[in-house]
């Protein structure tokens, strides 16, 4: 029921004289005709990524699928110069195509329940399209807007832009560029929206959000808008009240101005992801939203803010050569987002966050990466999965390289605003493309500096550096020997030369060494300073220049050392495990005034259960001008040394008295103060607190009594109402220390759990989570946080066996229709539930909604979440696993989810995580010599996908081809789907060295998008004709180095669908798609490679974008007319583009 | 006997005191069957007696109601002779004959009636003092009404001011409300069990879906709002933004009218429109175009 239609018009300036077939990207878009120039034009429309493996082959094995995939995205990827659409120029035009005369193609079409590209969000209640709040909204992971219209889908075709929407006069399309005017139809029963977009600009960075939104004018910054949907404006109002300063940060520090003229955010409903940015405009979701009652969502919500404002200079304004550029623009903004956090949330913060991404990083690495045959390499473009990862990596490659990076930045900035305003000569738009060579030589100009070591280390390979650190004292000689080595041979890790800085605090202060890591040498003498002689009465300088007095009866009198740090700044993308004496790290955590150190200290304090240690932590704990993630990082490490010292703990149970001193009533200490979160670190803190606490065991392994008492006890006098903010967080987080405080419960030969039988302190757990849960319903909380940790909780019961395991209840809450994140956690507990229980109707629940749940985020989320938790491995035996369930997840993966990249890269994860890399034990052998083979020999290819790899290429080895897939996939995230690298490199090496070097495709676009959204329809057609296509090829450096097209196609059966151009087109779609249903016709079409070179080959020109309306204004009430004939006139007609493959 | 009586007295029935009443008219029961006696009747039907005593009590009645209405037209609060005479010429008595008939020589003398209390009109409601007229209210005019239809009755105890107990009392009482609250919507409505042996140890309200989740997710309750405005919250932001955003004002009623479940179709957007044109330049509060006369065919 919802659909849109529209054309596009696109004039193309032939950079070649025989131009006589030209290829775009387009999905699932119904098309119904194209015309050149006023001429009707034939037209071909094939997506091989609709089914990636085609003949329902008994191949079930990922390493096959991965190289059918690459395959097919490559067939179709728009920087080869290739497209699921080829519409063959009329030879009346060739002889003008000699002159070089501008072309201009014209496309009709239409969308019918687009699953991917658009999403419509209309909500199932009385009233009109915008009383009920329906919106609808582009979407997708990296290059997807030829999910919704035609186009060259690739961030490195520029072209300006005019977009025309219209839409019912109740709502507001916003899209790219400027609107120029607004203007009803003829019947006033609608409007059209005219955009301009004047800065060339790729296609994937065009988006358009329909909604009955309500508009809020920036009251700082009046070229920027605000569009939320209705009702929400207020929540609006509050969010959006800071971006003036994101705005004059970011152009302060570039010392540029925003490239565009205007930015609108919009906040819709059902999103994709978070945060998405596209030219001028910021599409996030709503649930970003927040009152000003509302603490902890607030730097979350400016955090997105932030990055999306980074994602505008860099990202949108300035885009990418090829997809290994990826990173250095995803780096350029993050860097310049991490600047604004360290502005706006202070130093603490950023270094905590910097200290974050690189454990993330580090973890990622040393998980996957030793397991080379992974997932994200065999998907290929599985990679996307982890982009959070690399981002962070690349992000803090870019801290490294602040110093040079900076001018750099500015540089590129206003070469691309000079370039932008010099539109009219085509060029000078490559400005607007940035490449990781460019970059690097923008950075040699600017700074001078050669950053060509740290960009081999870094970006060419892949993997951390893992350190391992000790070392001695020489009393004698006065100096440190510090032992430093490294393990390079376990997976996910590389070897480190080059500098390295350790600081080392002394009696006398502090010192800074830089030492050299070479090859061999392993121990490193550091003289020191001070005398080991310790003089009282002096107090120590520190770092920063500050004087402490410092007791310190505690260290070694021997030794003049405090603490020794390696690479304090992070320098470096690794794990340091460093030996010191638990004084030490004592030391380091109460004095060391850097957060890392702190949290470094306290990590290592972990295994350090003194009373020492205990003393340190709690010294932190009340000290509050300590960041307070460090003191809540320090609450968990106080309860885990607690719990190790168990038997010699003095007193009451840790924090306890800390937690009634801070924020309990003085004259009654059992009762806490009302709620005043006035103070946002203290407000963490008694967060926390509780919840670290219910960490805390008894001998038993119990959660002590006290400590459970006193939690309820906090729930009890829990008070409010004298609160400037909402608690809800805050309730949500004493939930979790009840579930935190559950343990297994005894039982006796697995009886059913019944109430009788019921433990009487979980039966006062049941009560509150019951009651919280009904008040829930009553009086919903922000978020609904508070249901969210009540399904958590619930889940722990039933895990605990303290009520009977059922997963019914968070079926209910998993159903559509719940808040978002509330149906993340029943899904959650679900996955859970699958896996303990091992249910295989759960399990088929699960896969259903994955295959019908309306919200994509849902169904990324559950595959990923079946990732992470799965029912089974490939380890162990499961009664789960079995050949249907093999069948389906390939299906899912192979056409099930062609119109959602990120959903099938998710497939392809679980797969893996189920079935492994070769084909899944649970099938039955068909050709068994080789599989057996197969099965005994893991890392090595599989031998049965050679043939399909293309016989040119030299056959690189196996594990060598997987570490360069592997460095891709880290350093240089090429998010989108990329194709397995080896696959490109392959290419490559296949490709006629003859084709000369393309000089930069080209293409003014001026595709006029017209749409009617929504728009109610009752016709039932099968979309799955959207093909799912990832444009995509392994690029090393920048585009004149590439390579046209490779002459090799798809080992798939193409089937054509050529249309004579005499034959009027409702006639033709209606005749082809008969055809089509009896398999008649198919072509293989083999002469595809023949075009690709002249496709190339156009010329680029600049040229400003005039004309067009003519035609638009005059086709637009046509053009719906036609369509609406078209519909009836062949009910089939909508089949006409369908891969007759589909229907095999 | 005919001043004797007082009026009122003879008109509300109702009395419970009903035998000080049937006295009464047995009394009369005995003046109309010595009247007929009198006039030379030997016997009478009963309900002849009756209905001649019924009229008879209806005259004295009658007279004594006018009697009273008369005195108090003159503001006075007790009937006096020539009250009573007034009276009987209104009703068409005449008085001259009046003492020629009571020195009538057949006259029959009958016996006082039987001395009953009058009946004490019980005192149902005993509550504090009665309170007399002050000195400037004449003492004819009427008394005050009883106490308890005017006096405050103090029903509460001193509170309890101990910071402990009130805490304790504040935490019991709204659990105890959030209990009952939630165990009348569970009973009520549809239920989710925990247990399957007991369905009804810990019911949970069932979850429903709604067809807008977010509004609920996110939108402050009333109860936080009502929080959010006792405690003092006066946002710099909120005032930046409504002095320098005039179209707010616009919004805001949008905003603050949440009791629509949605807004008008695009009745937010034009009036904007309209309204800002000269205050701030944004296309989107531009007004929206009609469309050309003539379009290029």
């Amino acid at each position: 029921k919802c659909m849109g239609s529209g054309f596009v018009e696109l004039t193309i300036f032939p950079t070649v004289v025989n131009l006589n077939r030209i290829k775009l990207n387009s999905k699932q878009c119904r098309i119904y005709r194209v015309r050149v120039n006023d001429l009707e034009a034939p037209f071909i429309y094939n997506d091989p990524t609709l089914e990636v493996c085609h003949h329902e082959s008994k191949q079930r094995n990922l390493n096959y699928f991965s190289s059918a995939y690459s395959a097919a995205v490559s067939a179709v990827d728009p920087d080869a110069g290739n497209g699921e659409l080829s519409i063959k120029v009329p030879s009346e035009l060739w002889k003008q195509g000699d002159e070089m005369k501008v072309l201009k193609v014209y496309i009709e079409f239409s969308l019918d329940q687009p699953k991917g590209g658009l999403h419509f969000v209309v909500p199932d209640v009385e009233g009109s399209m915008a009383e009920r709040g329906a919106h609808v909204f582009s979407f997708g992971y990296q290059n997807s807007t030829r999910f919704w219209f035609p186009c060259v889908d690739s961030y490195s075709e520029l072209c300006t832009w005019k977009l025309e929407f219209t839409v019912d006069a109740s709502m507001v399309a916003v899209s790219c560029g400027d609107l120029v005017e607004t203007v009803y139809t003829h019947d006033m029963r609608k409007k059209t929206f005219h955009y301009m977009l004047a800065i060339p600009t790729a296609a994937p960075n065009i988006s358009l959000a329909v909604g009955p939104f309500e508009i809020l004018v920036d009251p700082y910054m009046h070229e920027v808008t605000h569009f939320c949907l209705p009702q929400l404006l207020p929540l609006l109002k509050h969010s959006m009240s800071f971006l003036h300063e994101i705005f004059e940060f970011y152009e302060e520090i570039l010392t540029c101005r925003y490239p565009y003229s205007c930015f609108k955010t919009v906040f819709i409903d059902e999103a994709y992801v978070q945060v998405s940015s596209y030219a001028s405009m910021s599409i996030f979701s709503t649930n970003l939203l927040h009152s000003g009652m509302i603490i902890d969502q607030t730097p979350l919500t400016r955090r997105c803010l932030a990055q999306a404002l980074a994602q505008q200079f860099f990202g949108c304004f300035i885009s990418r050569m090829s997809w290994s550029d990826e990173w250095v623009l995803k780096g350029i903004s993050g860097y310049i987002y991490g600047l604004y956090l360290k502005k706006t949330f202070g130093v603490n913060e950023y270094r905590h966050w910097i200290k974050e991404e690189l454990d993330k990083i580090v973890d990622y690495e040393l998980k996957t990466g030793g397991v080379l045959l992974h997932p994200t390499f065999t998907g290929g473009k599985e990679k996307e999965k982890s982009s959070e990862c690399p981002d962070g990596k690349v992000d803090f490659i870019q801290c490294k390289a602040c110093d040079l990076n900076f001018q750099v930045f500015n540089k590129l900035l206003s070469l691309a605003s000079t370039a932008s305003s010099q539109k009219y000569q085509s060029h000078m738009w490559s400005q607007m493309l940035l490449s990781t060579s460019g970059f690097l030589k923008s950075i040699s100009n600017v700074s001078g500096k050669d950053i060509g070591p740290l960009i081999k280390q870094w970006v060419d390979q892949s993997g951390v550096v893992k350190f391992f650190g000790s070392f001695a004292f020489n009393r004698k000689r006065n100096v440190l020997e510090l032992e430093i080595r490294q393990d390079y041979t376990s997976s996910g890790t590389q070897k480190y030369v080059g500098p390295i800085k350790v600081t080392v605090q002394e009696l006398d202060g502090s010192f800074n060494h830089t030492l050299q890591i070479e090859e061999n040498s392993l121990k490193h003498d550091i003289p020191c300073h001070s005398k080991s002689r310790r003089n009282k009465k002096k107090k120590i300088p520190l770092m920063n220049g500050e004087e402490v007095d410092m007791d310190l009866s505690a260290m070694d009198a021997d030794s003049p050392l405090l603490w020794i740090r390696i690479d304090p700044d992070m320098s470096i993308l690794r794990k340091v495990e460093f030996e010191q004496a638990d004084f030490m790290w004592q030391y380091q955590l109460r004095y060391e005034r850097d957060v890392v150190a702190q949290e470094e200290a306290i990590s290592a304090l972990e295994k350090f259960s003194t009373a020492a240690s205990r003393l340190a932590l709690t010294d932190i704990l009340e000290q509050d001008q300590c960041f307070y993630k460090v003191r809540m990082q320090a609450c968990f490490c106080l309860a885990k040394i607690a719990n190790a010292m168990m038997s010699t703990w003095t007193g009451p149970p840790a924090m306890k008295s800390l937690f009634t001193r801070m924020f309990c009533c003085k004259s009654c200490p059992n009762i806490v103060k009302t709620n005043n979160f006035i103070n946002f670190q203290s407000y963490f803190l008694q967060k926390t607190m509780p919840v670290a606490m219910a960490l805390l065991r008894d001998v038993h392994n119990l959660c002590p009594k006290e400590v459970l008492n006193f939690i309820l006890d906090l729930i009890k006098y829990n008070d409010n109402r004298k609160n400037k903010f909402s608690d809800n967080y805050y309730r949500a987080e004493l939930i979790d220390a009840l579930t935190n405080s559950l343990t297994p419960a005894i039982s006796i030969n697995n009886e059913v759990r019944t109430v009788d039988s019921l433990n009487p302190d979980v039966r006062l757990i049941l009560e509150e989570i019951t009651r919280f849960l009904n008040m829930e319903k009553l009086l919903p909380s922000y978020r609904n946080t508070i249901t969210v940790s009540c399904l958590r909780a619930i889940r722990m019961l039933q895990k605990n066996g303290h009520i009977p395991s059922d997963p019914s209840l968070f079926k209910s809450y998993a159903e559509y229709g719940h808040f978002v994140d509330v149906r993340i956690a029943a899904l959650e507990a679900l996955v859970d539930y699958t896996r303990v229980d091992r249910s295989a109707d759960e399990f088929q629940w699960l896969l259903e909604m994955v295959q019908n749940d309306p919200l994509h985020y849902v169904r990324h989320k559950i595959l990923s979440m079946l990732a992470k938790n799965p029912p089974f491995t490939k380890a162990a035996e499961s009664s789960l696993c079995n050949e249907a369930l093999v069948d389906q997840l390939w299906k899912l993966m192979n056409s099930g989810t062609s119109h959602d990249r990120r959903l099938r890269c998710d497939a392809v994860n679980l797969y893996h995580t189920l079935f492994g890399l070769t084909r899944p034990s649970c099938l039955p052998l068909p050709e068994l010599g080789l599989v057996l083979n197969l099965k005994e020999k893991k890392a090595v290819l599989n031998p049965t996908i050679k043939p399909e790899q293309g016989s040119g290429g030299p056959e690189l080895p196996p594990a060598v081809v997987f570490t360069s897939s592997e460095e891709h996939v880290v350093m240089e995230p090429p998010l989108g789907g990329m194709v397995l690298p080896s696959q490109g490199l392959k290419r490559k090496a296949e490709t006629p060295l003859a084709s000369p070097p393309e000089p930069g495709q080209v293409l003014q676009e001026e595709p006029v998008v017209k749409g009617g959204f929504p728009t109610q329809e009752e016709e039932d057609i099968d979309m799955d004709t959207v093909h799912d296509s990832q444009a995509f090829i392994y690029h090393h450096l920048n585009m004149l180095d590439r390579p046209s097209t490779p002459g090799k196609e798809p080992p798939t059966m193409e089937q054509t669908i050529m249309s004579m151009p005499a034959t009027p087109v409702p006639l033709f779609s209606k005749e082809s798609t008969l055809s089509l249903k009896h398999g008649g016709e198919h072509h293989h079409h083999h002469h595809h490679h023949h075009h690709h070179e002249h496709k190339k080959k156009k010329k680029k020109h600049k040229h400003k974008h005039k004309h067009k309306h003519k035609h638009d204004s005059k086709d637009k009430d046509k053009e719906k007319e036609r369509d609406s004939h078209t519909f009836s006139n062949s009910p089939a007609s909508g089949r006409s583009m369908r891969s007759p493959s589909l229907s095999d | 006997m005919l001043t004797g009586e007082r009026s009122g007295g003879n008109k509300s029935n109702t009395s419970p005191a009903e035998n000080y009443y049937l006295a009464r008219r047995r009394t009369l029961q005995v003046v109309v069957s010595s009247l007929l006696t009198e006039c030379g009747f030997e016997s009478a039907e009963k309900a002849a007696v009756e209905t001649l005593t019924e009229m008879m009590q209806s005259y004295i009645t009658e007279v004594g109601r006018c009697a009273k209405a008369s005195c108090e037209h003159t503001a006075r609060s007790t009937p006096t002779l020539s009250d009573v005479v007034i009276t009987l010429v209104e009703m068409g008595f005449n008085v001259d004959t009046l003492p020629a008939y009571s020195k009538r020589s057949q006259r029959m003398v009958i016996t006082a009636p039987p001395v009953t209390n009058a009946p004490v009109i019980p005192k149902s409601l005993v509550t504090g003092q009665k309170r007399t007229h002050p000195a400037y209210i004449p003492s004819h005019f009427p008394e005050f009404p009883d106490p308890h239809t005017y006096i405050k009755t103090p029903t509460f105890r001193e509170p309890v001011s101990e910071y402990q107990v009130v805490r304790e009392k504040a935490a019991s009482q709204r659990r105890d409300v959030e209990r009952a609250l939630t165990r009348f919507m569970a009973k009520t409505g549809e239920t989710q069990s925990l247990f399957k042996d007991d369905l009804t140890a810990f019911p949970l309200i069932a979850a429903r879906p709604s067809s807008i989740p977010y509004l609920s997710a996110l939108l402050p309750s009333e109860l936080e709002l009502q929080t959010l405005e006792e405690t003092d919250s006066s946002e710099q932001d909120d005032q930046t933004d409504t002095e320098n955003n005039p179209n707010n004002t616009i919004h805001d009623d949008a905003g603050a009218d949440k009791e629509n479940a949605v807004l008008p179709p695009g009745g937010g957007v034009p009036t904007v429109k309209s309204n800002e044109e000269n205050m701030i330049d944004n296309p989107y509060l531009r007004p929206v175009k009609k469309p050309k006369v003539r379009r290029k065919k």
